[in-house]
């Protein structure tokens, strides 16, 4: 097998909250590896053969990387911005493919019928038109100006409103979801996916968040992005094949899929095919 | 009353579907059950030193079972639910009150397994799992040659709200419903309840709502 | 030789346990399939794969004359041509965009489907009435062995407790089997759930047999 470009990529292996001197066994695109706490108060990820891997600390969970990542994790300024709240979701694993979820995130369409009257209800079904590029300075998979109704925008809203979106794809197994933010207009929401590679056809998959939201409980919080991820587990664990097809024949597009489109074809361009299917089969 | 809850918990969804068919309003309290651990934090091994989520407190009662619950809520707000005209009525509730517990241990642990990545056997628990869902199969087959839709009565009691969700969320654990045409019917039967409410994992019955049109003028 | 050549006819499921308005999943041997019945009582059966982004449509919801997919709610006719695909509301679907049909007939209370086009009808069981289907974790071997008689066509005889069960068979692989129970038309209801058990004592022998040959 030749050496895949995802190899060099970061990828989140644990909670950083949660690291603990007792090793966290967990893998890598199929390589076993360990997560702890060290003896000098860092963490220390070691790969299948005792070798030690790069690490990193960064949004809430240790990433770390099989081979030899040649950039800095990417940017979430938004983090780092002050009275925000950050939230753990927590690990969640499905059996599909790391791609597939990540496609699965970029896609609003589903709302209506998979997260029905919390993110989408019928007959508000359609898709209206919006931006998708490749940012070639960045590298990075843009899709701007996503609208879509919303039956209840929060827990105190009455009615829907439609919701604006935007969507990030800055490395092959990770998604970032702008927001608007009802209680402060003009600012962003930030909803992440963040998917650990286990193997090309199961992932476990780390949601993080970085809300303004000062009266919902942390456990609210939590349970409501995990409602909204379960509910797209059930989805994800019954698509054919496993794999995310990149023939073109495969599947069918339309115009609301072009996020997934820029974002096949962007994996497609730098060989980043771990978890994906070429051929039809 | 209050209960205890989390949203991915099938336990604490018995109580939450079981308020909601009988028309109960819970106050809920959300517990950081994954990735908080707070389920073992010292305000709720207070109330409950097994550690388990749902608690179910009204006044000075605290309740740790979801069978319990069931009967309460039951018996306070829709006593036809506890199912108990008859001997063979109330005798096939209990059967499968306790049979539920069998349903936890088994695929509740498998979906805990594999979808939250705790300890266990996986090939045991599916094993056990398989033989479960094959026993209910063949009770909701005889039930369905008397005559009946559930599983104690021909109405919906306690015993299929017991039962129901860790069913219902077998493929969760990894455990397929694909070879049970029984339990998809009573599945579907329950789903189709007067006041049902889903869970993550269990999606809206979209086909008992007519294919929904646009007013003019809405968007 | 495979079981079911082209052209015949595959039971599938009992027609009561597909009512009006629902979606089932089954085997054949060219994959897995949605069975559906629409509102007004036609049966049919689609390639388990929604073209769109590949979810099994056997997850799906039946509307009216339609099937449509949990995911993104495209909608199907019972031709297998696509009707609607609700993000895009104003749009009439290609007629490129569809998914493969089996023929189906549903009579006698079973439901056939054909792989390929059919050269006759289904067969009939006269005085035959089905109870309920099972799968078996064992091959028809296995099944022949508990039974202690030999399949023909397709049908297994099992005697028990002084009345005979009809096993109708389907292969699914080497060692698993779709098993239609049939019994005798207007047996009553305790000679039928006795039927049942006695179904449930065959399958676990069947499978004991099965395990012990694999232990040997």
């Amino acid at each position: 097998m030749t050496r895949n470009a995802m190899i060099d990529e970061w990828y989140p292996v644990g909670l950083a909250g949660r690291l603990d001197t007792h090793e966290r066994q967990t893998a890598l695109m199929g390589e076993p590896i360990g997560v702890r706490l060290g003896a000098d108060g860092n963490a220390k990820v070691t790969g299948s053969n005792g070798r030690a891997l790069p690490v990193c600390i960064r949004y809430g969970h240790v990433w770390s990387s099989l081979g030899d990542p040649q950039k800095a994790l990417f940017a979430i300024p938004e983090a780092d911005q002050p009275g925000r709240r950050l939230v753990d979701v927590g690990v969640v694993r499905v059996r599909c493919s790391p791609l597939r979820a990540v496609e699965n995130f970029l896609d609003i369409a589903h709302f209506p019928f998979v997260h029905t009257d919390i993110l989408g209800a019928e007959p508000h079904t359609e898709v209206p038109n919006y931006k998708v590029e490749i940012r070639e300075d960045e590298d990075e998979v843009w899709a701007t100006q996503v609208k879509f109704y919303q039956p209840q925008a929060a827990k105190s809203a009455e009615g829907g409103i439609t919701t604006e979106y935007m969507y990030r794809v800055p490395a092959p197994t990770c998604s970032i979801l702008y927001k608007t933010c009802p209680p402060r207009p003009g600012e962003w929401d930030v909803i992440t996916l963040f998917v650990q590679p286990l193997a090309e056809d199961l992932c476990d998959v780390w949601p993080w968040m970085a809300l303004f939201d000062d009266e919902t409980s942390m456990a609210d919080l939590i349970h409501f992005q995990q409602t909204i991820f379960l509910q797209d587990r059930s989805i994800l664990e019954n698509q054919i094949p496993r794999l995310l097809p990149l023939d073109p024949g495969m599947e069918i597009p339309t115009r609301a899929d072009l996020t997934s489109v820029a974002y096949r074809r962007w994996l497609k361009r730098h060989g980043y095919t771990y978890g994906a299917q070429l051929v039809a089969q | 009353m209050k209960l205890y809850d989390y949203v991915l918990s099938p336990s604490c969804y018995k109580a939450r579907l079981m308020a909601a068919l009988t028309g109960v309003k819970l106050d809920i309290r959300p517990v950081d059950f994954h990735p908080g651990a707070e389920h073992r934090g010292p305000e709720l091994m207070a109330l409950n030193p097994a550690g388990s989520i749902p608690i179910l407190e009204d006044g000075d009662l605290v309740l740790t079972e979801s069978s319990a619950m069931l009967v309460y809520l039951a018996a306070k707000a829709a006593p036809q639910w506890l199912g108990n005209d008859t001997a063979l009525q109330a005798a096939r509730v209990q059967q499968w009150l306790s049979f539920s517990h069998r349903l936890t241990g088994s695929l509740g642990a498998a979906r805990l397994h594999e979808m939250l990545l705790r300890p266990g056997d996986i090939a045991t628990l599916h094993g056990q799992g398989i033989a479960a869902l094959r026993e209910l199969e063949a009770g909701l087959v005889e039930q369905h040659i008397r005559g009946q839709r559930f599983l104690a009565s021909d109405r919906p009691t306690i015993a299929d709200v017991a039962c129901f969700p860790y069913v219902a969320l077998a493929p969760d654990g990894g455990v397929s419903l694909d070879p049970y045409p029984a339990i998809r019917l009573w599945s579907r039967a329950i789903r189709s309840l007067e006041g049902f409410i889903e869970m993550p994992g269990i999606h809206r019955l979209h086909e008992l709502k007519p294919e929904p049109v646009l007013e003019a003028g809405e968007a | 030789m495979l079981p079911y050549p082209s052209g015949s006819w595959m039971p599938v499921a009992l027609s009561a346990d597909l009512p009006a308005g629902t979606v089932m999943p089954a085997q054949t041997p060219v994959g897995p399939i949605a069975l559906w019945r629409s509102r007004s009582g036609r049966a049919a059966a689609f390639a388990d794969r929604c073209p769109h982004r590949g979810m099994r449509l056997s997850r799906g919801f039946v509307r009216g004359e339609a099937l449509s997919c949990i995911y993104h709610g495209w909608s199907y006719a019972q031709a297998g041509n696509c009707l609607r695909i609700p993000a895009h509301p104003g749009l009439t679907p290609p007629e490129t965009i569809g998914v493969a049909t089996q023929p189906v007939e549903d009579s006698g209370g079973i439901i056939w489907i054909s792989v390929g086009e059919p050269t006759a009808r289904p067969p009939r069981f006269d005085g035959l009435a089905p109870l309920r289907s099972m799968i078996v974790e064992a091959g028809i071997a296995a099944l022949e062995a508990a039974a202690g008689t030999k399949a023909d066509g397709g049908l297994l005889d099992y005697a028990q407790n002084a009345q005979t069960l009809r096993l109708l068979l389907t292969p699914q692989g080497k060692a698993r089997t779709l098993m239609h129970v049939l019994v005798d038309e207007g047996t009553g209801p305790a000679k039928r759930i006795a039927a049942s058990r006695a179904a449930e004592t065959l399958r676990r022998t069947a499978e004991d047999i099965l395990r012990s040959d694999v232990a040997q």
